[in-house]
């Protein structure tokens, strides 16, 4: 069988949502800055704010060509989601329905931010049945941003640099799962 | 089951892996004549390029 093994792993890092003053953002580029040390990756920072999202229809019906494209090419990806209400911002989700064949089999790897101690638990366990249904594949490893007005100044500085750590576990895993399921599209058949 | 030709990504012209087949819930009222009466939705199957990587889909 053709073989692509040269071929970089390509995973987004998607900011998920458009809230103004979004400490997300901060956390959303530190693990964008983590994931483009490793060699052979390849990676983006989607910022949902900057696509357009009508409101007008849903669905793959308002599928955005750009971001189809990115999710067509991508081995896996990150979401970067706060927690609002106990769920992900209704226009992540939005965004995400816009797609289905770009995600099968594919890996995600999620990151909650929150302004409280639960560093969006609650928000990960509410998106997992949601992954799944999409045909994306989730890993064990989250990364969870607790009060996270400590872990960056306002300007996005790292106050805690065990988020290094904890990001390194995350997307050492994700890779993992990233090469394995590359591998089984391209390789493993249904039949 | 049924033999059918293999999915051709049109960027490298080799065949694509067959490697998910995916059901596709009805969520409109136009689908639903479509639908698998025994599964509850519509079948689609899922290809990759083992060169590219690229996908590709269609109906089951």
């Amino acid at each position: 069988m053709e073989s692509d093994s040269g071929r970089p792993l390509f995973i987004p890092v998607v900011l998920g949502t458009t809230r103004q003053g979004r400490m997300s953002a901060h956390a959303a580029k530190l693990i964008s800055r983590e994931l483009g040390r490793y060699p052979g990756v390849e990676t983006e920072l989607i910022d949902i704010a900057q696509l357009p999202l009508p409101a007008t229809d849903a669905g793959e019906a308002i599928k955005y060509p750009p971001f189809s494209a990115a999710m067509d090419r991508a081995d896996a990806l990150v979401l970067v989601v706060p927690e609002y209400n106990h769920g992900c911002p209704g226009l992540l989700k939005h965004l995400l329905d816009s797609c289905l064949k770009e995600y099968i089999h594919k890996a995600v790897g999620i990151a909650g931010v929150s302004a409280g101690p639960f560093g969006g638990v609650r928000v990960i366990e509410n998106l997992l049945p949601v992954m799944r249904e999409l045909g994306l594949v989730t890993i064990f490893w989250d990364v969870n941003f607790s009060s996270i007005q400590k872990v960056f100044s306002s300007d996005g500085q790292l106050l805690d640099d065990s988020f290094i750590r904890r990001i390194e576990k995350f997307l050492k895993e994700l890779l993992w799962m990233a090469k394995a399921l590359r591998y089984g599209r391209q390789q493993i058949s249904l039949q | 089951m049924v033999n059918r030709s293999a999915v051709i990504c049109p960027q490298c012209c080799v065949a694509m892996n067959h490697h998910s087949d995916k059901i596709l819930y009805v969520t409109d009222l136009q689908e639903g004549a479509q639908a698998d009466p025994a599964l509850g939705g519509i079948i689609a199957e899922f290809h990759t390029c083992p060169k590219c990587g690229g996908a590709a889909s269609r109906p089951a």
